[in-house]
């Protein structure tokens, strides 16, 4: 005859491991649930369509230059995530083991954004009748009335912002060449691939900054230009 | 329907016509002697930072100038980062260069240094010349009437550096706060001498390099040209009104 402690003891443990089982098995259903809801399927770039020729323009820092270098990469067709995934290669370019121009890889690129020139911005016209079934109250173009804001050059010129990581800036590595480098790497990549950008403006986690890592300018509007070629300024008597 | 709005033209920007040069100091040397305190600069090794090595080689670039009778002007001359008269106002880059243009420096060097590459690297500014320095004109784009002098000065700081036997490398690059600079302004980035990093703190390194440029500047200050500026032309004067004559009026 087993005797009455041990029987208690018994159906305890046996309680106990129901528990755990059923802890268990509801722990397993949230944690699938939290996956699931991460591995959301909507689209956040345009699909990648087949692979083409591009050029990017690779910093060297050895040389101190900048050189156009081919390569075969599937590129999305929408311009601005084209822009975005064209920078993406190109630091990524940077990260690899031996990379003449080394920088910290991961994420660079936070958006990329163009804006037609010459900016204009958009008031509301206190004038006008709203459209049919709209709340919005309707708005009017007004043009920039600074004499030194951005112009294009030709018509379909256009702005490129690029808001860089803050990550990236930050582990970006100081000194005036290196900094010079980057920007001037970015600037000849998309002057390549995307000739409708004729400016370019950088900003960092959505807000300017002065300088990328202490010395290269940010602040400043740069044109898009072919920057593996070195400008240098004609001799003046 | 949304109504399209009358086409806004250009703002109205005033006649310039041009004005003599500003004064224009040809004795006084701006030294801009980048980062300190918090803000070290890049790493030059594991015991150097680019902060010291400014400061280091501004002291020795000032006792050199001042014995050739020149006034220098540094952006600092300790470890402290702050504004001379506000010991608890950051020297922020704007501030320097605020600094630099009001001593109207015959030259405005920018001292950096860095641990890659070797010997001296001469940057001037990446902005398009323009013909006259416009009163008033934007702060970001400043320097852009001076570019011309200050690919000038370059050129001369880069032969006095290279007879030395200093390696040199000259090109251009926007490093704030050069673009905002009123004087012949650049970007003076040391590196070191050889394949050792710590060979930039060299005494005698260092010093070649001041005495270079301390040569050159002094040929320089009787060749620099400061640009002319542009104001806007006086109103014309609106035409006198004239009242109704009367016959006594035209009488002596």
């Amino acid at each position: 005859m087993t005797p009455r402690n041990l029987r208690i003891v018994f159906w305890v443990l046996v309680a106990c491991i129901a528990a755990m089982a059923i802890w268990l098995f509801v722990g397993r259903e949230q944690a699938r649930g939290r996956v699931g809801s991460v591995a959301d399927d909507t689209p956040l770039d345009a699909p990648y369509s087949h692979t083409e020729s591009i050029t990017l323009a690779l910093a060297n820092d050895a040389e101190g230059t900048v050189s156009a270098t081919e390569r075969q990469i599937a590129l999305p067709t929408e311009t601005t995530a084209r822009a975005r995934a064209l920078l993406e290669h190109l630091i990524a370019e940077y990260s690899l083991p031996g990379s003449p121009h080394p920088l910290q890889s991961g994420a660079a690129v936070d958006d990329v954004f163009l804006v037609p020139l010459p900016v204009i911005g958009h008031s509301i016209d206190p004038n006008g009748t709203p459209l049919p079934g709209s709340d919005h109250a309707p708005t009017m173009p007004v043009a920039n009335t600074d004499p030194n804001a951005p112009q294009p050059k030709s018509p379909g010129g256009e702005l490129a912002i690029i808001n860089l990581r803050g990550s990236f800036v930050n582990a970006h590595p100081s000194g005036v060449e290196v900094e010079s480098l980057t920007l001037l790497s970015i600037i000849g990549t998309l002057h390549a691939n995307l000739p409708q950008i004729e400016q370019i403006r950088f900003l960092v986690d959505g807000q300017p900054r002065e300088t990328l890592a202490g010395h290269a300018d940010m602040l400043r509007i740069y044109p898009s230009r072919d920057t593996t070629v070195q400008e240098f300024l004609p001799d003046t008597p | 329907m949304p109504r399209l709005p009358a086409p806004v033209g250009p703002a109205v920007t005033p006649t310039m016509v041009p004005a003599p040069p500003g004064p224009f100091n040809r004795t006084t040397v701006f030294l801009d002697v980048s980062h300190g305190g918090t803000d070290s600069g890049s790493r030059i090794n594991d015991s150097t930072s680019e902060k010291d090595v400014t400061l280091q080689f501004a002291n020795k670039l000032r006792s050199l100038l001042t014995a050739r009778g020149f006034t220098t002007v540094l952006s600092r001359d300790s470890d402290t980062a702050t504004l001379p008269n506000s010991p608890d106002a950051p020297l922020t880059l704007d501030a320097r260069a605020g600094m630099g243009n009001r001593a109207r420096a015959v030259a405005c060097l920018l001292l950096h240094a860095t641990g890659s590459g070797h010997g001296v690297h001469l940057y001037s500014s990446e902005l398009t010349p323009t013909s006259g320095e416009i009163s008033g004109g934007p702060w970001l784009t400043a320097q852009a009437p001076w570019v011309t002098q200050s690919v000038k000065l370059e050129r001369q700081l880069g032969q006095a550096i290279t007879r030395e036997g200093v390696p040199l490398v000259v090109s251009r690059a926007s490093v704030r706060p050069v673009d905002s600079l009123t004087c012949p302004a650049l970007v003076v980035e040391l590196a070191p001498s050889g394949s050792e990093s710590g060979s930039i703190s060299d005494d005698a390194y260092q010093q070649r390099i001041a005495n270079a440029i301390a040569t050159a500047l002094v040929f320089w200050q009787n060749t620099a040209q400061p640009p002319s500026r542009l104001v806007p032309a006086p109103a014309l004067a609106p035409p006198p009104t004239v009242g109704p004559v009367t016959k006594g009026s035209l009488l002596p």
